[in-house]
This record gives C-alpha cells, structure tokens and sequence, in this order.
C-alpha cells in the first residue's frame, strides 16, 4: 500500500506525521507560555483555513473575516457574562450567532465578485467592529466582556492547547474533505472562471452563498476558541487588523492548501508574541511584511517549497514529465486589460498565462 | 423629532455626505479606469489631515494646510503607484491586498508620529463661528463643506465631461486596450490617476480633520464610509458617489440622532438592499 505512493505523497505523508508528533509533545518540550502561544497559533491557523477555504480554492478574498469570528466571540461572551448560560450554551450560541452573520453577509455577498467582494466583505467586518464599539449594553463597548471562563476540564493552559489542537485537526480533516468533494472542485472553477462555470449550468451564486457560510462556520469555531483562550473578548477582536492578519497569514503559508494558512499563523503569531518586546511598531512590520509577500512571494511558503521541490524532481528524473501541481491561482481577474503590460519579471512564470483563454 | 432638529440633522447629513464625496470620488475614479480599489485611501486622508495639522500649527494658514496635505498625498500617490503597484499591475486582487499593507504601515506610523490623542485642525478665522439659518444656528465651516464639496464635484465633473483628459479617462473605462493602440500612454494616465486620487484624499483630510477631528483608526472609519458610499452608488461613477454620499451622510445623521448605539449599523441596511436589488449600485454599469 504505501509502497504505491509517490515520493512526494510519502514525503507529505511523513511530514504530517512529524508534525503531528511534535504537536503531541509539545506541552513536554517547551515553557507553558510558548504553549499557550502555540494554541494561539492554532486558532489563528483555522481561522486563517477558513479565509482560505474562500480566497485560495475560491478566489473570494473575504477581508471581513474578523467579524464572524467576533460574532462567535460575543455570543459566548454574552451568555457567560450576561445570561449565565452553561459551557454548552455558550458554545451553541456563538456558534449559532456566527452561523446567522455568515447566512447575512453570504446572502449579501453571494452576487459580487472579485473587487466588489472584497469591499462588501470588509465593510461587513466593520459593521461589526462599529457594532461592538458602540452596542454596549451586549458588547461591554470598549471595555469588552471579561471573565469568560474555559470549562473546568480544559481550563489548565497545557490541556486547553489539546483541546484546541484536537478541534483543529477535526476541522482540517473537515476541510480537507470539503476541498476534496465535487464542491470543492466547483470553487476551484469558481477561482478560475465563474462565467464558464455558469454556462456549464451551475448555479454559481447559490454556491458561494454556500461556500460563505461553511468558511462562516469555521471562522465561528475560531472565534468560540479564541475567546475561551484569552478568556476575553474586545472590539480589537473584530478590528481590520485582524481580518487582514488572517488574509496575510494564509498568503504567507501558501493560499490554496491548508495547511499554508496554519504555517502562516505560526509564523506571524510567534514572530509577533516573540518579537514585540524588541520591535516597537509591530503594525507596522506586518505592513512591510503584507507588501513584501505580495510584492516577491506570492506562492507563500508552501508554494515556493513545492515549486522548488518538483524542480528538482525534473532535474533529476528526467523520464519523469509529469508537470507538478500547477499553483492556484487565487488572482483571477476579470478585466480585459490583464494582458496590457508586458509581464512582470518578479511573478511566477506558471500559471501567470493560463488564464488569458478566459474569454 | 421637531422641524428644527429635522432641518438641523439634514445640514448634518449634507456636510457629512459632502465630506464623504470628497473621499469616495478620489476612490471611484481610480477603480473606474484601473479596476482597482485603493484600500489605502482612508490612511491617505489621515496623513493628510495629519500633515495639513502640522502645517496650520506652524503656519497659522488654513489654505496652506489644505495645499500641503493634498500635495504631500499626491506625492504619497506618486510612490504608491510607481513603485509598489506597478510590479502587481493588472491584477486587481494582489493590488488591493498591498494596500491593506500600505493601510497598516501608514496607521502606524501616524501613531508613533502624531500619538493618540485626538487632535483637530483650527478652522481659519473667517469660517469659524456659526450664522442664523431660519431657526438654527450652524457651524459655518459645515456649510463649507457643503459648498467644497458642491465646488469640486462640479470641476471633477467639468474634467470628466467637457475635456481632453476625461475624454481619455472615460474611453479607458470603456476600452484599455484601444486606447493604448491609439497610442495614449496608459501607464501615465494610470500614475497621474493616482496622483489626483491622491490630491482628493490629503484635500479630504485637511477638511476633515477640521471637521471631525483626528484619531488613530479614524483611516479605516472613513475607508468604511467611502466604501458603503461607493458600493451604494456604483463604483467608477462619480454622480453615484455623490448620491451614495448624500444617502450615506443623511442616513448616517438621523441614525445617530434617533439611535445612537446602532450608528454605523443604520448603514447595513442600505448597502444590503441595494446589493440584493442592484450588485453594482445604483448607477453602476453591467460588466
């Protein structure tokens, strides 16, 4: 059986199982507060799969993430701190709660595209930041609402980062099963061309209402998480800074594969948590950081380790001409003027044409 | 509600939309002809403010406030647009993320510059004050606004109708490539589009920064204003901005003065139905 896999699947296969041994022991290797950082990472890392889930395999690049995951957040929030609701409430309200933000925005965002998604997205994350700012009778307002307690079985750090790591890995196999599925493949048709998705008689708009709200409800689990870790929730949860945070971290990881979101977010949730006792203005380097993926790196870290990978697999197979997995392309545009410039040196040569038969 | 507050509250709503064009024009016009949206925009009006702030302080001048923060943006425009989007060109959404990069540099470091505090930019002598309209008294510089806002939506209107340019703008939102083979320089075009967009923002800035103030974050605060604006009134049309800005600001208004703790939220239900009824707003075009 594992005999038939490919070097590559056995390479993969054998990297998810380090991995997952090193997330098993780590409570064992390293100081609580890098745990509790790591469970950060986690979370962070889902919620940053589910931008993906939208913007890598859908070309839908949602910049209003961050007001799902609050809205989760608050529903917990409010019935710990003012209904007094028990542990499974909670989590049933705010994920419910977040599952009726994704059913609006997805029902408001299901007809736009491109540019215009990207602005009704992040006009929605702001709603909710202005909601949260100003409702203070359910938000606390500025103030937030303090001490939402973990449940008693998962309330010690090292045992909370289990929890989170299991949920997480619950919804990765989740995810991977929804990439996978003919629906998965239909928003990958949906990245690459949603005009020859529709004359081949989908209905495009009913599926990415759809695909809205599954990303909506793995943005809840994050938000039901991320509260439960910092036993806190505030309006800075719901800010742009964190929607765009998801966007970068998923870009930095590699758009379009899973488990480039999570090295994203453990990237910049260690560099941040690690590095902003030294570096003042940390806003500002995740600003250069944004520029300078966009700018040079684009196929984030995966893309560029597997584009390396079966580069030199070509060289040193030569018999072998299967081409590698072409990278997504998560920028499909829809303007005729694409092709008006001459091609720009810093991009990836693949894929950066396959698009001009769009039309 | 009485007449009076009715009447008040409308002028509030007017200024306000009048401000809001200033910023949403800038916006549209650039998405018009580069299908991009600069998510920059609202930094742009902040560091604007911020740097017309500087100059009045020293200078004591309100106008070479207002000349100083639309000329530094512009430049900032320049930069924007010759050296960080010019290797992403033609692709919008990688251009629309590196400005969310540029909106986080520039928040921040307009923090550390001009800390936290809110600050306001002194209206010049001559505005400052209020007369008698009817039963109310209103701040002039409001009604200043107003009529800013009136002014520059003629002239911007004037370039776009009646001369050469807008002639070439316009033919470009229709056709890009045609308009290169006829031998117009795009890349110009697209750079001077930016400068000006730019000028508009750091204009909007210095007037907003005397007319609401300036904090940290208030550049994502006027992003969402410009965007619901323009996702109302259609983005690339500049009569949409002005109507998605009168709507915009009157419903802003009334909504926090009837309900204070949903402002912000009275703007969810315009954009969603207009986005249920007419995906491109209401004077946007079919693609």
């Amino acid at each position: 059986m594992i005999g038939s896999l490919s070097l590559t699947a056995k390479i993969k296969i054998g990297l998810l199982l380090a991995a997952l041994a090193l997330a098993a022991a780590l409570p064992y290797l390293v100081s609580p507060f890098v745990v509790s950082i790591a469970a950060l990472a986690l979370i962070y890392g889902l919620f940053s799969m589910s931008i993906d889930l939208l913007g890598g395999y859908g070309g839908l690049i949602a910049l209003g993430q961050a007001g799902i995951l609050a809205t989760a957040g608050y529903g917990v929030g409010y019935t710990a701190v003012h209904l007094g609701g028990s542990h499974l409430q909670q989590v049933f309200i705010g994920i419910s709660a977040g599952l009726v933000a994704s059913i609006i925005f997805g029902a408001m965002a299901m007809r736009t595209t491109g540019i215009y998604f990207i602005m009704v997205t992040l006009a929605q994350g702001m709603i909710v930041w202005g909601l949260s700012i100003r409702l203070a009778p359910v938000t606390g307002a500025e103030n937030g609402l303090r001490g939402i307690l973990r449940p008693q079985i998962v309330s010690a750090d090292w045992k909370f980062y289990y929890a989170v790591a299991i949920i997480v890995l619950i919804c990765g196999g989740l995810l991977l099963i929804v990439t996978k599925s003919p629906f998965g493949l239909f928003l990958r048709g949906l990245r690459d061309s949603e005009m020859r998705l529709r004359m081949l008689g989908y209905n495009s708009t009913f599926q990415k209402f759809y695909a809205f709200v599954v990303s909506g409800f793995f943005a809840s689990i994050a938000g039901v998480l991320l509260v439960y870790h910092t036993q806190f929730i505030s309006p800075a949860n719901a800010e742009f800074l964190v929607s765009g945070n998801g966007v970068l971290m998923a870009i930095l990881g590699g758009i379009g594969t899973l488990i480039g979101p999570v090295i994203g977010a453990f990237i910049i949730v260690f560099a941040e948590n690690m590095l902003s006792s030294y570096v003042e203005r940390w806003p500002t380097v995740l600003g250069i950081t944004f520029i300078l993926v966009i700018l040079f790196a684009r196929d984030g870290f995966v893309g560029t380790i597997s584009n390396y990978w079966h580069g030199l697999r070509r060289k040193i197979n030569h018999t072998d001409r299967r081409r590698g997995p072409s990278r997504p392309q998560i920028y499909a545009t829809e303007t005729a003027s694409d092709n008006l410039e001459e091609p720009n040196p810093g991009l990836d040569q693949e894929g950066q044409h396959s698009k001009q038969g769009d039309y | 509600m009485s007449l009076t507050s009715i009447l008040f509250q409308t002028l509030n709503g007017l200024s306000f939309g009048g401000l809001l064009f200033l910023v949403a024009s800038g916006l549209t016009f650039t998405f018009g002809l580069m299908n991009i949206v600069n998510l920059a925009h609202g930094a742009f009006y902040l560091v604007g403010g911020y740097i017309g702030l500087t100059t009045v302080l020293v200078t004591g001048n309100f106008l070479f406030g207002l000349t100083a923060g639309a000329l530094a943006i512009a430049v900032m425009g320049l930069f924007t647009e010759r050296v960080l989007l010019r290797p992403v060109r033609g692709q919008s959404e990688p251009e629309v993320l590196l400005t969310v990069g540029i909106v986080l540099v520039l928040g921040d470091l307009s923090l550390a510059i001009w800390g936290g505090d809110p600050r306001s930019i002194p209206a010049p002598t001559f505005l400052s004050g209020s007369v008698e309209i009817g039963a109310i008294t209103y701040p002039k510089f409001r009604l200043f606004v107003i009529v800013m806002a009136a002014l520059i939506g003629f002239v911007l209107w004037y370039i776009e109708r009646r001369t050469r340019i807008g002639a070439i703008v316009r033919a470009g939102v229709d056709d890009l490539e045609m308009i290169a083979a006829l031998g117009i320089n795009i890349r110009r075009i697209f750079t001077g589009m930016f400068i000006f967009g730019g000028f508009l923002a750091g204009l909007a800035g210095v007037i907003g920064g005397a007319f609401l103030g300036l904090t940290p974050g208030a550049e994502i605060e006027i992003l969402l204003y410009a965007l619901v604006v323009i996702i109302i009134g259609g983005l690339g049309s500049l009569p949409g901005a002005a109507i998605g800005a009168v709507l915009v600001g009157l419903i802003d208004s009334f909504g926090r003065a009837l309900v204070p703790e949903l402002s912000f939220f009275t703007l969810f239900a315009p954009m969603a139905i207009v986005l249920v009824l007419r995906p491109r707003g209401i004077m946007g075009r079919r693609t």
